[in-house]
């Protein structure tokens, strides 16, 4: 999987997998119970990246989607335990003005979450200038302004040679 | 080689910023750490007399009992206080915030790692809060608050606050962001911006069809 254009993930990395093991191992008897689930996220999980937001699917039975738009991003979250750290894994818990608690998406098993980081940072409001177009639009009404004036201007002289002429 | 084994990251973060464009990362105050500290040995005290304590009861009792648990007792009243020592230090040294002219980044944690992302464009509120030893170490903890979900309390892992603790330039900090804050124009729940200005200029046709009305115009 490469992480160099975020919009290529379609899918968690496949350590993801062992690590969710690792978990479910830490829990003993209720191994089963624990790792099933896990399992079947893991297996269903799937990212869509497109130009305007994320989604996220996941769920057999029950089947779940979450989409956003990288514009109401609230907060960017990267969180690595040790046992990620070890794995060059990392969880991405992305926030938007919702009220619920917890996290609006959580972005799981991405290796090397900078460069994804770094794209949805920059979709994010306010972290680049926005005024683009608006400074575009009044340097075109600058422009329009000098003709105007230069009209005026012009229709002064013309105004000016007819008085003198006759 | 502790920062290997437990996958430190070597760099402080960083935010993509345009080049020429302030950006700032610093840890908290030293202040802080001294801070931290204080509760160390305040705690260290407070353990250790009371070890001391049982163990000259003990001692009282019966010397061969007291004398055979002196080193388990020892060990007991110095280990966790060296770990707690180091871990201080860890803490405040994986402490980092990064600031630029439009958003702020914190990190912090040594078994979990958390880093926060936001813009100031989605700043909510700021408030600065500062206790009675805060006071004395002259820091203060800046809270900055998003509209993202609730956190789950004080500290929490994933919440809608970016917490900086240990600041000695707080109210600096405050401003700073207020100013910013204060700047946009929208409400930070990530509203477009509305592009008035873009209906009442000229297109491109109409200027084209203005520098022709001059043109005319001077050939009169």
């Amino acid at each position: 999987m490469s992480s160099s254009d975020p919009r290529t993930i379609t899918r968690p990395d496949n350590s993801l997998l062992t690590y969710y093991t690792l978990v479910s191992l830490i829990s003993l008897v209720f191994f089963p119970f624990v790792f099933i689930p896990l399992y079947v996220r893991f297996r269903t999980l799937r990212y869509r990246f497109d130009d305007d937001g994320v989604s996220m699917t996941w769920g057999l039975l029950f089947h779940k989607e979450v989409y956003l738009t990288y514009r109401r991003i609230q907060d960017i979250h990267v969180t690595r335990n040790l046992i990620e750290r070890w794995m060059g894994l990392a969880k991405m818990p992305i926030q938007t003005a919702s009220g619920t608690s917890g996290a609006t998406m959580n972005i799981e098993g991405i290796r090397n979450p900078e460069p994804l980081r770094d794209f949805l940072y920059a979709r994010m409001r306010g972290a680049r200038a926005d005024q683009g177009s608006e400074i575009h639009a009044t340097a075109v009404g600058n422009d329009a302004l000098t003709i105007l004036t230069e009209i005026r201007d012009s229709l002064r002289e013309i105004k000016q040679k007819g008085h003198n002429a006759p | 080689m502790l920062s290997s084994l437990f996958k430190v990251p070597e760099h402080p973060p960083n935010l993509p910023v345009e080049p020429g464009d302030f950006i700032a990362s610093f840890h908290p105050s030293e202040r802080y750490l001294s801070y931290l500290k204080l509760y160390f040995w305040i705690l260290f005290v407070f353990i250790d007399v009371g070890l001391l304590i049982g163990w000259g009861a003990l001692y009282s009792a019966s010397q061969d009992l007291a004398l055979w648990l002196a080193l388990p007792f020892i060990i007991l009243a110095i280990v966790p206080d060296i770990v707690a020592y180091v871990m201080i230090h860890l803490r405040y040294d994986t402490m980092w915030y990064v600031m630029t002219d439009r958003s702020l980044r914190c990190r912090r944690g040594i078994w979990i790692i958390f880093e926060h992302t936001i813009t100031f464009e989605n700043v909510q509120n700021v408030h600065v809060k500062r206790g009675p030893v805060q006071y004395f170490f002259d820091i203060s903890t800046v809270v900055v608050e998003t509209a993202g979900a609730e956190t789950g309390g004080e500290g929490q892992s994933v919440g809608n606050q970016a917490i900086m603790e240990g600041l000695s330039n707080a109210d600096e900090i405050r401003e700073m962001i207020m100013s910013r804050v204060d700047m946009s124009k929208t409400a930070g729940l990530g509203d477009e911006r509305i592009h008035a200005q873009n209906t009442t200029a000229w297109s491109v046709a109409e200027m084209d069809a203005l520098r022709e009305i001059r043109d005319a115009v001077r050939d009169l």
